[in-house]
């Protein structure tokens, strides 16, 4: 008898961790949405490999091309007064347009999300939308910002920050945060634009996490696209 | 009969309730380790409707038979052999048999206390 009753607890016990197993399975798995075959990872691995491969081709390319220009460019340099003013206009010209690495003081901002456990499924109180990355930029430029990068991509006129669905795309690659944003230009007056009472920084801050650093130097980096322009002409 | 129902009941409710997590890449480890423990649980049942149930022969075969499976289908995955699929195959049969050995039991019973007409002796 007493062999019964020890049989029915351990049965009790087993069957209530089995419980637990599968619980906890069947969250996992509708956290997941289904089991990930190895084979499936490996072959988004690959893929990934292949891509990877792809952008260094492309980038080698671009470095190849600016090279070229840069040839053309020395090779006027070379002919007298007239083209050295040319060249100035030029230089000018091409910082304007986001194509040369610029240096200088300015402030780094950046966005994150705050964690927050227990929140929802993501546990974070919000995201980054893109809405916020366009208030900073926008108030960054009214405070006179010369220079603008959102996580190495130069902002430039035909600079887009869109969101697609998780991601934010910004010259047409796809990120998500943490987002840092470098800004050239007073620094002082930088910060205190963002800092207002009741601005950008005061307003986002109550649900992300958002932090303004002061610097002394900061890298910007040039846009690394070729601008093209197919329908707009200059007026003569 | 019913203490392994109400237990898996009751460990389901704690389960959802309790943060318990399992790393997403031993996920696959884990569903083998669940069907061994399932075999386990109906073999446990079918065992003691045969009056031959051993207590420390379920709880060990309980345990040892979900590590030893979750154990298999790891080393698969490194060998690339898929091992995993012998675990399933396995299980599943003595699921299945240990389910129809207990359906045969309880259907016995009831044709003892005649809710069925006997047609199997005439």
């Amino acid at each position: 008898m007493k062999n019964l009753l020890g049989g029915k607890i351990a049965i009790m016990l087993v069957s209530i961790i089995l419980g637990l197993m599968l619980a906890a399975q069947f969250k996992n798995v509708q956290n997941v949405g289904g089991n990930v075959s190895l084979q499936r990872a490996q072959e988004l691995t690959s893929q990934i490999q292949k891509l990877n491969q792809d952008i260094a081709n492309q980038q080698n390319l671009i470095a190849e091309l600016e090279n070229r220009i840069a040839e053309y460019e020395n090779a006027a340099k070379d002919e007298g007064k007239l083209t050295e003013t040319l060249n100035k206009d030029l230089e000018r010209a091409r910082i304007l347009a986001g194509l040369v690495e610029l240096e200088g003081a300015g402030v780094i901002v950046t966005v994150n999300v705050i964690p927050f456990e227990d929140w929802g499924e993501t546990g974070i109180v919000r995201n980054v939308y893109h809405e916020d990355l366009l208030m900073l930029v926008n108030e960054l430029n009214a405070a006179g910002a010369e220079a603008l990068a959102i996580n190495g991509e130069r902002i430039v006129s035909t600079t887009e920050i869109r969101s697609a669905g998780d991601y934010i795309v910004i010259n047409t690659n796809r990120y998500t945060a943490p987002f840092e944003i470098k800004a050239l230009g007073n620094p002082e007056t930088l910060e205190a634009s963002l800092k207002l009472l009741g601005g950008v920084a005061d307003i986002l801050g109550e649900e992300l996490e958002i932090t303004i650093r002061r610097e002394d130097k900061i890298r910007i980096p040039k846009y690394n696209r070729p601008l093209h322009y197919e329908y707009a002409v200059p007026v003569q | 009969m019913w203490l392994p129902l109400i237990g898996i009941i009751i460990g389901i409710v704690l389960g959802m309730m309790l943060p318990i997590k399992i790393p997403t890449a031993y996920s696959s480890y884990m569903s083998i380790a669940v069907l061994a423990a399932l075999d386990s649980v109906f073999g446990g049942i079918r065992s003691s409707l045969d009056k031959q149930f051993e207590a420390d022969v379920f709880i060990s075969g309980f345990f040892g038979n979900a590590v030893l499976a979750a154990g298999l289908a790891y080393i698969g995955d490194r060998l690339d052999v898929p091992i995993y699929l012998c675990a399933i195959f396995v299980f599943g049969y003595r699921l299945f048999n240990n389910f129809a050995l207990i359906r045969r039991h309880f259907l016995g019973q009831l044709r003892k206390k005649s809710f069925l007409k006997d047609n199997s002796g005439k």
